[in-house]
């Protein structure tokens, strides 16, 4: 508590402001509380001494036990007291100290006393504070009181049992459960709020009840409800309940979409708010059920409120992800609140009007962007330069004038974090548009002229050395590396010399006069600077002549690593300087599967402001690396989409298997994810045996068993097929699991010398085209089928066969291919006889497709459908339609 | 959820925390980073006029009433606009004990009856009382009116 900001500082000479808690000392004011005890109490000095131990408490000061038990001893003792407004204090003060369960037992006789009071206000506190101290034993004998108090007629004594409710039902879930009819008719109650608390606690009570709840909806949403609060509770629990039938409701309308529209005429702006984010929410939500909601919030954009203003903008950003056509009417209100004094309204403006954007706005909205940068903290600039570098990928012939703004933030003040964004930012576009690398290359080396992280100084080195070779000038980038290892620290110096050699290595022009610059390294101050000088000058060869780099220390140079950078940090802290050198290929390179025990640690939600946790790896960036990190899969190339994992063994049984598919070009990896749940037993040698004979185009080529699995330690084994290039090969694959099982001592946690060796039988896998094809979205895309032309279309009608319902053969449809439905167009209108669906996606080989599925069903139900598809290779389009003309 | 109550005087000393369900050891970034928000963006602002924050899941909405700044963290289905019902009671009622937006002097003066108020707004984490006439005779045990 030695904050400064903590306590109020108590040497203000200012008489007429004085404090009355001025140099308050909670000594003194235990003290003070020996008053309680007196036999002639004094009403007013007791209150006084409350509050000031009030004041203590919440300001962070905290009591020992010892003090905590002699307050309350003392304050229980002004039970004995009439005076009213002392009462209300003890109440408050008792829940405040939270006593123990031994010293409970002193007060609960006096509250239960209040509880059967005939004052209604003794009641409805006296359950309050029960509630807050009371355990499971003593909640039993006062159930009674509390269901009576339910139902009670004076609303106060009504809303204290039911919130009392809501908290027991944390503690004592089957005690509150018992209260439901008493509940139930608390929602019927014409006060408001005991409706707003009873509805709350009735769905808790309810809410693994799909049945229920739905019941309890559909009831309310035809009554009234009094209060605005309990009419947003229900709106909210209206979505869940859309949200959960939406798998079996496919044909008809949405349920409830009217009850959600009629409150977007609600008097409360808080019951519009709610209805119009519920039904942004909606999944699949079409552009006609959108419209309604987005004007009410369009309205909002322009309140006199901020809260107001931020809820709306909070919403349309989110719309905008999905949806960036349907909120393209609010981009001028949305401009305006660029200038708002509330930062983050400005900011959330910036970024969905980025979103929405078109091609032709974009250097208006820089502009307008440049002048609020100037004012906004980092951690909003930071979501701009996010913003920013997506509408860059979006809108690629804009490279020229975002990475120009780019650059210009870089050059003005900023932290790490923040230059760390805009760094990534330039990274990527360069690696993702080409046009744009050799300015953005040279926007990067005049950053680190003047940069003070060290880390992003390597970053960019490193890059450089590697992107900066290949540029039609690499020679124009020398000084800028080579100033580094005159001007910087020692870490950054060792990075220029690495990112040096590369040049050398590559550009064999160049090589002479990298070498000079390389022998100027060798006086440098830093071991590490000369060791790298040294190594290079030895490893690049020809002695500084102009001659081609030996292949294998172009490898070393560029290659990756292939241990895994732990096992190699673990085994050089293991060596021992002696005589024998250390040997890289000692290193295992088996990556140890993770305890699991270690990843829940962190699992503690941060609910505060603690440092922000790391972002979160995207799954297929950490597939990428763990498959590049096995010898045996690196020569696959690049990897095209992995699955999501699909269980090959039921819940709950002795071992938990899961795979993943990774489809690569001309290969297929299968890592199949196992957990052992069996604490006495220790596997071995764990592999997966695979018969592909349904799968004729594949051959096994590699197979990787995982050394052990231990108890509750998730590890991998994976299995390498090939196939042809770039052909969509299906086939299904039966999967045996084969291990060594050794017997564990639970005892020691040691394991048995011997083990046996046993087999376990898991489900079958299928690969299918779908696996071939990625979910690839398109923010517009008449314009992508327009620009793609006709060149390469493929035209054909199909007959699907008597279907449920078109929604179903829409879904079916979409499943079959795999790919991503754009503008909502996979929600089927009810009853509607013909359906349009847009399709968007990536086929294997990087070819971008597009699907035009037109549907019409007849009364018979049968299902006809013309599909139109277009791509940039006519061989994709036809596969496209082998795949549905075969599925 | 509503995660805090805060109450700061205008040089940020605190007046009145009341934290649920945050950690002890979370407090402090909560105190501190509240206090700068209210530092960084209250100068200036009038009387209850609303501003409004969120980090990640969390929502602030905070104001000035007379010389004490108010803060009110919430998550969940306590999101901004909640929170700004939330605060809309707390500054009816504080007002309604003090008589006007109160001096620093005079809010630590009506100090007792301010923790009553509290006490009925907000009770471990939810919203219970909302009407000032209802609170004003509730910490003084009276039955409401409507009744």
């Amino acid at each position: 508590m030695a904050q400064p900001l903590v306590k109020k500082d108590d040497d203000r000479d200012d008489e007429a402001d004085y404090s009355p808690f001025l140099g308050i000392e909670k000594g003194a004011v235990l003290q003070e509380a020996r008053v309680f005890n007196d036999p002639q109490l004094d009403a007013r000095r007791c209150s006084q001494v409350i509050t000031k131990l009030l004041y203590l408490l919440n300001q962070g000061e905290t009591f020992t036990k010892i003090e905590a038990t002699e307050v309350f001893f003392a304050v229980t003792k002004l039970f004995q007291s009439r005076d009213i407004g002392l009462r209300r204090m003890v109440y408050l003060m008792i829940k405040e100290l939270s006593p123990s369960a031994d010293e409970v037992i002193i007060v609960t006789s006096s509250l239960m006393k209040d509880m059967n009071s005939k004052t209604d206000m003794y009641r409805a506190n006296a359950i309050r504070v029960l509630c807050r101290i009371t355990d499971g034993t003593l909640l039993t004998q006062i159930e009674r009181y509390l269901k009576q108090a339910i139902v009670d007629k004076n609303p106060v004594v009504a809303s204290a049992a039911l919130v009392s409710g809501i908290h027991l039902l944390q503690t004592n879930p089957e005690i509150v459960k018992r209260w439901s009819n008493e509940v139930q008719e608390a929602v019927q109650s014409r006060a408001a709020l005991v409706q707003f608390h009873a509805l709350a606690l009735l769905h808790q009570i309810r809410q693994n009840d799909r049945l229920a709840v739905s019941k309890l909806v559909t009831s309310l949403t035809r009554g009234t409800v009094r209060s605005p609060l309990a009419q947003c509770l229900l709106i909210r629990y209206t979505s869940q309940v859309i949200r959960e039938s939406a798998g079996n409701t496919q044909t008809g309308d949405r349920p409830f979409y009217d009850y959600l529209e009629g409150c977007l005429r609600h008097k409360a702006e808080m019951v519009i708010f709610e209805a119009a984010r519920a039904i942004t929410e909606l999944t699949g939500v079409t552009n006609r059920e959108l419209t309604p909601a987005i004007t009410v919030l369009q309205l909002f954009l322009s309140s006199s409120k901020p809260v107001l203003r931020f809820a709306a903008v909070r919403t349309l950003n989110k719309v905008a992800m999905t949806h960036p056509m349907a909120v393209t009417n609010c981009n001028i209100d949305m401009e305006s609140l660029i200038s708002d004094q509330n930062r983050s309204i400005a900011t959330l403006a910036i970024t969905t009007l980025l979103k929405t954007g078109n091609e032709s706005s974009v250097d208006r909205l820089m502009k307008q962007i440049t002048n609020f940068m100037s004012d906004i903290a980092d951690e909003f600039k930071i979501v701009v330069v996010e913003a920013i570098r997506s509408l860059c990928l979006k809108f690629p012939l804009k490279y020229r004038s975002l990475m120009n703004f780019l650059s210009n933030i870089l050059r003005e003040e900023g932290g790490f974090d923040y230059k760390k964004a805009i760094v990534d930012s330039i990274v990527i576009l360069i690696r993702d548009i080409p046009e744009a690398k050799e300015s953005g290359l040279l926007h990067l080396c005049e950053f680190i002229e003047d940069c003070e992280f060290t880390y992003l100084s390597t970053q960019i080195l490193h890059f450089l050395g590697i992107e900066g070779p290949k540029t039609s000038d690499p020679s124009k980038y020398i000084r800028y590396i080579y100033n580094r290892v005159h001007l910087e620290n020692a870490t950054v110096r060792a990075s220029a010399v690495s990112t040096l050699a590369k040049f050398g290595a590559m550009v064999d022009s160049l090589k002479p006069r990298i070498f000079v610059l390389l022998r100027r390294c060798l006086f440098d101050s830093d071991d590490e600077v000369r060791d790298r000088a040294t190594l290079y000058l030895n490893t690049l060869g020809g002695d500084g002549s102009v001659v081609e780099t030996d292949k294998d220390v172009k490898e070393f140079l560029f290659g990756s690593l292939d241990v895994p950078l732990v096992n190699l940090e673990t085994s050089l802290k293991n060596y021992e300087p002696s005589e024998e050198p250390f040997d890289i290929n000692s290193v295992p390179k088996e990556i140890k599967s993770q305890p699991l025990a270690e990843k829940k640690a962190p699992g503690k939600k941060p609910t505060g402001l603690g440092a922000p946790p790391s972002g979160p790896v995207s799954t297929v960036d950490a597939y990428e690396k763990l498959l590049s990190s096995i010898p045996e899969f690196a020569s696959f190339g690049k990897l095209f989409k992995s699955s999501a994992p699909v269980e090959l063994t039921e819940a709950e049984t002795e071992y938990a298997v899961n795979v993943v598919k990774h489809i690569f070009d001309s290969h297929v990896v299968f890592q199949y994810n196992c957990t052992n749940t069996i604490p006495e037993q220790l596997l071995e040698h764990v592999s997966v045996i695979v018969d592909a004979s349904e799968a004729e185009e594949f051959s096994e080529v590699a197979s990787k068993p995982l050394r052990s699995l231990p108890y509750d330690t998730p590890g991998q084994t994976f299995v390498a097929f090939e196939k042809p290039e770039a052909v969509p090969a299906v086939g299904k694959f039966s999967n045996m699991l084969r291990f060594i099982v050794k017997e564990v001592d639970p005892s020691t946690g040691e394991a048995e010398e011997d083990g046996v060796e046993d087999e376990y039988q898991l489900e079958d896998l299928e690969v299918v085209a779908a696996d071939y094809m990625l979910k690839v979205p398109v923010s517009n895309f008449r314009n992508a089928w327009e620009s793609m032309g006709p060149d390469c279309e493929r035209v054909d009608e199909y007959g699907l066969g008597p279907r449920e319902s078109l929604a179903e053969a829409v879904n079916a449809v979409i499943n079959l291919l795999g790919m991503q439905p754009c503008e909502g167009t996979e929600v089927v209108a009810s009853n509607s006889r013909s359906h349009a669906c847009l399709l968007s996606g990536v086929y294997i080989g990087n070819v971008k497709v597009l699907v035009r599925l037109s549907f019409g069903i007849d009364s018979s139900k049968e299902v006809a459908m013309k599909l139109a598809v277009r791509s940039d290779d006519e061989t994709v389009s036809d596969a496209i339609h082998e795949i549905v003309a075969s599925g | 959820m509503i995660l805090a109550v805060l109450f700061a005087n205008s040089e940020g000393n605190i007046l009145v925390e009341r934290f649920n369900g945050v950690p002890a050891e979370e407090r402090l970034h909560w105190r501190s980073f509240l206090v700068k928000l209210g530092a960084d963006n209250l100068r200036g602002v009038k009387n209850e006029e609303l501003l409004v924050a969120c980090h990640k899941s969390v929502y602030i909405v905070y104001t000035v009433l007379g010389d004490v700044s108010i803060f009110v963290v919430g998550k969940d289905e306590y999101d901004e606009l909640a929170l700004s019902e939330v605060i809309f009671v707390i500054t009816s009622a504080v007002k309604d004990v003090c008589g006007k937006p109160p001096t620093e002097r005079l809010f630590l003066d009506k100090y007792g009856r301010i923790c009553l108020c509290l006490d009925e707004i907000v009770w471990k984490g939810y919203l219970e009382s909302t009407e000032k006439d209802r609170i004003r005779r509730l910490i003084r045990l009276k039955p409401p009116t409507e009744f």
